[in-house]
C-alpha cells in the first residue's frame, strides 16, 4: 500500500507516525542503542504494521565508522575481511568513512549464489580473473538483515543463515574463489505464528521477541486513518509534518547511543536477572546476557543513570518470552503470567 | 465481454468501478461456482482501466523464474553482462495482477505474491542477478472455494470480496446470452470510462469528515476484523465511491454501500460447502450467531452469499443420524498441544506436488532453485553455466559471444515441500466415552490438523463406530473444515475397527489412481478394542488382515496413537499390537506432546540427513 512521491523514489511511512504498537518500537529501538541485543522476531496477525515498523527504521539509523569503500563495511577496529586485511597488511594503514547503518532485505525466493556471495560472472568473463562478488551476508554485516514471513523461508537458506550468525563471519569456497568476511547482522523477522513455526534453533537466535495484535481502541483506529490518508494523498507534506518528531527520536536515539556502555552492571541487577531466567528454567545463557543487555539499553533510552526495576521487567519480557515453552494457541496473557511470576519472586 | 454489458453481479461490477477508480481499494476477489462468469467479469476490468495500465494474468503452473524474472540467456551470453528477463511483477507494476483459480495457486508461490506485494517493491537476489524495481499492483483473484481454502493471509490482501451465485431470474439468465452474443456496448462503455475518469479527477479532493472515520473505526471494531487493513480499504473504497458518485464529500451512504464487499471476506472462515454426498450428515452448525450484528444501517444490506450452504439443503431438511437412544454423546475437542515433529525420510522420486512436510525433488519446473549440479536435467542453470565458463573465455578467444563448452553446463537443482494426504481414522465406539478419552482424543487430532495446516497438508477424515466406517471429509486442503467435523463426531457404539481401515484403504487406492506421487500419512486414534466385523470374520483376524494389505502399500507412514488411559486396571494395550502389525509408528496421546526440548533438536537432526 506504499506508493511514491512525485520524483517516483518510494517513500516509506515514518516511525515515530506509527499509532501506538509501543512494544515493538521499543524493541527495534533497543537493538540500534546496542545492536549486540541481537536482533527482533516480530510475531502478529496479518496487517497490523509490522513490515511498516521495520522498513521505517532505516530512517532512524545512525552513522557508524567503517572502512572506506569496504563492500562488507568492516568495522576498522574489529574483525576485517579478506581484502581489508590485504590492505592493513600492505599499507599498515585503514582509510576511514562515517557510513549510515541500514536495513538489508532477505527476500524468500533467495538463491544460495546471492547469499553467500559468488564468483564475479562479469569480471571473470572481461578479465578472465577468478573475483568474489558480495552477496547479501556481506551487506548485512553490522546492519539489520530483515526477513519478512521469516518462517517460510527455505530451511536450506535458514542453514546458511544460522551458519554464519554463529560464527559472525561468512566463509566462502567455491567456483574456485575463496574469501572471509564479517558477517555480524542484526536478525529483524517477521511472522504469522498461524501460518507455520520457527525451528527453535532459529528462534533462538532472534535476541528479542514481540507480540502485535490489532488495536481496538477507537482513537487509535481513527488515528491510523487519518494518518494513512494524509500520507497517501501527499507524502511530502505529510514528511515535512514529522520530521521534527524523527529528529527528536533519531537524537535520543544517538544520546543512549553514547552512554549505554557506561551503565553500570552491578551484582544487585545480575542477581535479579539470573534469579527471573532460573525460576523459568530456560536453558542456556544466552537468555540472560540478552536481558541483561536489554535492560542496560532500557536505561539508557530513558535516560536513566542506572538500571532500575522496571528495566529488568521490560526487559524480561522482551527477551524471554520466545525462550519459553510454549503451547499452541496458548494465550500471550498465561505468557505474561509466568514472566510476571518469576518476577514477583525477585 | 465488455464491463459495462455484464449483467448481474451489481457487488461485483461495483468492486471493479471502485478499483478502476482508485488502485488504493486493493483490488477484489471473486467468489463463486464455476461458470458464472467471476473470470470474464475479472477480465472486463481491462476495459475500463485508464489506457496503458498493465493487466497481467498469473497462469497457476507460473515458475519462481517467470514470476520473479530471471537471467535473459541469449543476451547474457552475447555480451558477457548480466542481463535481467523481467517477470511478472514487473510487467504487473502500476497495474492489476489477475489470477484465475488462485486458491490452486502453490504456497510457495503465494508467499512470493505476498512478500513482494507487501513491499511495493521486487527485490531480485538470485541466479547471479541482484536488482530492485518497483512491483506496487493491485490483486484481482477469482475462486471457487469448494476446490480448496485461500490462506486468510493472502485474502487479506484483497481490498475487497464478491459473491457469485448462479443467476436464477430467467430474465437476467436471457440479457446474459444476449449480451454474450451482442458485442456493440461501445456507447455505455464509453460512458463508464469517462464516468471513471471524471472521478479520478476529483478523488484526491474528496474530504471525510471526522465523524465518518469514526464510523468506520467503529464498524471495523464491531466486525472483529484482525489487523488495520480492513479500515484502510473501507476508506479508499468510500472515496472512490464518493467519487463514482460526483460528490466532493464521503457521506454515510457511501461507506454503507461499499462495507459488505471491503468486510464479507475478513469474517474467520470462508467456507466451502459440504460435498453433496455427504447429505446424511447433519449441517455445520450456522456461524451467523458468532458474528457481531454491523450497524442497523448495515443489516439493510444484501447480506453477502453463505459459502456453507448448499441448495439442495434448503428444499430437503438434512436427514438425522440414525440415532440410537443410548449411549450417544458428542464430546467437546480437548485441549490442543505441541507436536512433537513426525518427519519423513527424503527419498529419490521425483513429484509434482506441494506442500511443507517433506521436501522432494520437484519434477517440473515448479519448485524452489536450491542449488546448482553438474546432473543433467531439463532445467539449465545459467548462472551457475557461465560462472564456469567465465575464467576459460580469453583462453577460448572469446570475440563477441561467450564460449560455453559441454564441461560447463550446470544444471538447477529444485526443490519443493512436498504434500501429504493425512487420513484420519477415529475410533468413535463407546468406549472411547469412557474417563471422556474422546476429549483427550480430539484434542490430539485438533493437534494433529494444526500440523498439517502448517505443512499444508491435505487431509481426510474416517470415523468408525457401530456397525460401519464413514468418510466424513473427503480429502480438503480446508483444515478448518476438518477441524469442524471432528467437533461433530459423536461417540457410541461397537468398535468395527476392521471396517475403519478398509474405508482408508478404499481411500488410498481412489486418491493413488489419481495423484500416484501422494504420499499418505494415516493416522489411527484408537484404544483397539476390535469387536465388531464387517465380514464373516472375528473382528481380531479382520484387523489383522486388513493391517496386511495396508502394510504392503507403498508411499505409506502410518502412525496409532493410543487413546487408552494407562496405568489402570482395565489396561489392555490393544492398540500397541494393532501398531505392531500396521508396521506402524505408536505413540500414546502423552507422549506426542512435544514437551522436551531433546525431542525437537533429535527429529530436527533426523530432518537435515
Amino acid at each position: 500500500m506504499e506508493g511514491k512521491n512525485e520524483g517516483g523514489t518510494r517513500m516509506i511511512f515514518p516511525f515515530t507516525a506509527i499509532v501506538n504498537q509501543e512494544e515493538m518500537k521499543t524493541a527495534l529501538i533497543l537493538n540500534v542503542i546496542d545492536p549486540s541485543i541481537g536482533g527482533l522476531l516480530i510475531m502478529g496477525e496479518k496487517g497490523t504494521g509490522k513490515s511498516t515498523a521495520v522498513r521505517a527504521l532505516a530512517d532512524l539509523l545512525p552513522e557508524i565508522e567503517a572502512v572506506k569503500d569496504c563492500p562488507f563495511t568492516c568495522d576498522p577496529s574489529g574483525v576485517l575481511c579478506s581484502d581489508c586485511q590485504e590492505m592493513f597488511r600492505r599499507d599498515n594503514h585503514l582509510y576511514r568513512e562515517q557510513k549510515k547503518m541500514r536495513v538489508v532485505e532477505l527476500p524468500l525466493g533467495v538463491t544460495e549464489d546471492r547469499l553467500v556471495g559468488t564468483l564475479d560472472i562479469e569480471h571473470a568473463i572481461r578479465r578472465g580473473e577468478k573475483r568474489f562478488e558480495p552477496g547479501i551476508l556481506a551487506d548485512a554485516n553490522r546492519n539489520f538483515l530483515y526477513v519478512d514471513e521469516v518462517n517460510l523461508l527455505e530451511d536450506h537458506i535458514v542453514d546458511l543463515l544460522l551458519d554464519s550468525a554463529a560464527m559472525g563471519v561468512n566463509t566462502v569456497e567455491r567456483e574456485g574463489v575463496s574469501f572471509v568476511h564479517p558477517a555480524r547482522f542484526m536478525l529483524v523477522g517477521t511472522m504469522n505464528p498461524e501460518e507455520g513455526d520457527l525451528r527453535p534453533q532459529l528462534l533462538d537466535r532472534f535476541g528479542l521477541c514481540v507480540g502485535v495484535t490489532s488495536l481496538y481502541d477507537k482513537d487509535h483506529r481513527i488515528e491510523i486513518l487519518r494518518r494513512r490518508a494524509a500520507f497517501d494523498s501527499n507524502q511530502d507534506a505529510f514528511y515535512k509534518q514529522w520530521n521534527g518528531e524523527q529528529q527528536k527520536l533519531s537524537e535520543r536515539i544517538s544520546v543512549a547511543r553514547s552512554v549505554v556502555d557506561r551503565i553500570p552492571m552491578d551484582d544487585g541487577v545480575l542477581e535479579k536477572i539470573v534469579s527471573v531466567t532460573a525460576s523459568l528454567k530456560l536453558d542456556g545463557h544466552r537468555a540472560d546476557i540478552v536481558m541483561m543487555k536489554t535492560s542496560r539499553a532500557l536505561a539508557a533510552f530513558r535516560r536513566l543513570g542506572t538500571i532500575g526495576s522496571d528495566e529488568i521487567r521490560d526487559a524480561a519480557w522482551f527477551a524471554l518470552r520466545h525462550r519459553l515453552k510454549r503451547l499452541p494457541f496458548e494465550e500471550i496473557g498465561a505468557e505474561r503470567e509466568k514472566v510476571t511470576g518469576a518476577l514477583a519472586q525477585i | 465481454m465488455k464491463c459495462s454489458s455484464f449483467i448481474g453481479h451489481d457487488d461485483a461490477k461495483l468492486a471493479l468501478l471502485l478499483n478502476a477508480t482508485d488502485p488504493r481499494c486493493g483490488g477484489a476477489l471473486f467468489v463463486g461456482e464455476k461458470g458464472c462468469g467471476k473470470s470474464t467479469l475479472a477480465r472486463s476490468l481491462r476495459s475500463i482501466l485508464p489506457s496503458g495500465t498493465p493487466f497481467v494474468e498469473l497462469p497457476l503452473n507460473v515458475t519462481e523464474e517467470a514470476l520473479l524474472g530471471t537471467i535473459a540467456i541469449e543476451d547474457t551470453l552475447r555480451t558477457g553482462a548480466r542481463v535481467f528477463k523481467q517477470g511478472i511483477f514487473a510487467r504487473a507494476d502500476g497495474g492489476v495482477l489477475f489470477i484465475d483459480d488462485v486458491n490452486l495457486l502453490s504456497p510457495e508461490i503465494i508467499s512470493l505474491i505476498l512478500e513482494v506485494q507487501g513491499r511495493g517493491e521486487n527485490i531480485v537476489e538470485r541466479e547471479g542477478l541482484r536488482m530492485r524495481h518497483s512491483a506496487s499492483f493491485i490483486l484481482v483473484a477469482s475462486m471457487y472455494p469448494e476446490e480448496g481454502d485461500l490462506s486468510p493471509h493472502l485474502l487479506d490482501r484483497f481490498g475487497m470480496c464478491a459473491g457469485f451465485e448462479r443467476l436464477t431470474d430467467s430474465a437476467e439468465r436471457m440479457s446474459v446470452v444476449r449480451a454474450a452474443i451482442c458485442q456493440d456496448q461501445t456507447d455505455a462503455e464509453l460512458e463508464l470510462i469517462e464516468r471513471i475518469e471524471a472521478a479520478r479527477k476529483i478523488l484526491l479532493t474528496v474530504a471525510v469528515r471526522d465523524r465518518f472515520l469514526e464510523y468506520i473505526a467503529d464498524i471495523c471494531i464491531n466486525y472483529h476484523v484482525a489487523g488495520h487493513r480492513a479500515d484502510l480499504y473501507l476508506l479508499a473504497a468510500a472515496r472512490a465511491h464518493a467519487a463514482l458518485n460526483g460528490n466532493g464529500k464521503v457521506t454515510r451512504e457511501d461507506i454503507n454501500t461499499v462495507a459488505p464487499l471491503v468486510l464479507m471476506h475478513r469474517r474467520r472462515e470462508l467456507q466451502p460447502p459440504p460435498p453433496p454426498d455427504q447429505q446424511e450428515e447433519p449441517p455445520p452448525p450456522p456461524d451467523e450467531n458468532h458474528e457481531p450484528p454491523l450497524d442497523n444501517q448495515l443489516e439493510q444490506q444484501p447480506e453477502p452469499p453463505k459459502d456453507n450452504t448448499d441448495e439442495q439443503e434448503h428444499d430437503q431438511p438434512p436427514k438425522p443420524h440414525e440415532l440410537p437412544p443410548q449411549k450417544e454423546e458428542i464430546f467437546t475437542v480437548g485441549q490442543p498441544f505441541q507436536l512433537k515433529r513426525i518427519a519423513f525420510r527424503k527419498d529419490r522420486m521425483e513429484r509434482a506436488a506441494s506442500g511443507r512436510r517433506t521436501r522432494t525433488r520437484a519434477r517440473n519446473r515448479g519448485g524452489r532453485y536450491v542449488k546448482s549440479v553438474l546432473r543433467q536435467n531439463r532445467d539449465i542453470a545459467i548462472d551457475a553455466t557461465l560462472r564456469a565458463a567465465a575464467p576459460f573465455q580469453s583462453v577460448r578467444n572469446r570475440t563477441d559471444v561467450v564460449v560455453i563448452d559441454e564441461e560447463d553446463f550446470r544444471y538447477k537443482r529444485k526443490e519443493r515441500k512436498m504434500g501429504h494426504l493425512a487420513i484420519f481414522i477415529v475410533d468413535g465406539s463407546g468406549s472411547m466415552g469412557a474417563q471422556k478419552r474422546m476429549v483427550a482424543a480430539k484434542g490430539a487430532v485438533q493437534s494433529l490438523l494444526m500440523d498439517c495446516y502448517q505443512k499444508r497438508d491435505t487431509v481426510a477424515m474416517i470415523v468408525f463406530r457401530k456397525d460401519r466406517a464413514e468418510v466424513v471429509l473427503e480429502p480438503t486442503a480446508s483444515v478448518e473444515h476438518a477441524a469442524r467435523r471432528l467437533r461433530e463426531i459423536p461417540v457410541g457404539g461397537k468398535t468395527p475397527l476392521g471396517a475403519g481401515l478398509l474405508e482408508a484403504y478404499r481411500l488410498l487406492e481412489r486418491v493413488g489412481r489419481k495423484r500416484p506421487e501422494t504420499r499418505f500419512l494415516i493416522l489411527l486414534i484408537t484404544d483397539g478394542r476390535a469387536n465388531q466385523s464387517v465380514t464373516a470374520m472375528p473382528p481380531d483376524e479382520e484387523v489383522a488382515r486388513m493391517a496386511a494389505l495396508m502394510r504392503e502399500q507403498p508411499g505409506i507412514d502410518i502412525v496409532v496413537v493410543d487413546t487408552e488411559e494407562k496405568g489402570r486396571f482395565t489396561t489392555m494395550d490393544r492398540a500397541a499390537s494393532i501398531a505392531a502389525l500396521l508396521s506402524a509408528d505408536y505413540h500414546t496421546i502423552e507422549d506426542l506432546k512435544a514437551d522436551s526440548l531433546m525431542n525437537i533438536v533429535m527429529t530436527n537432526k533426523a530432518d537435515v540427513m
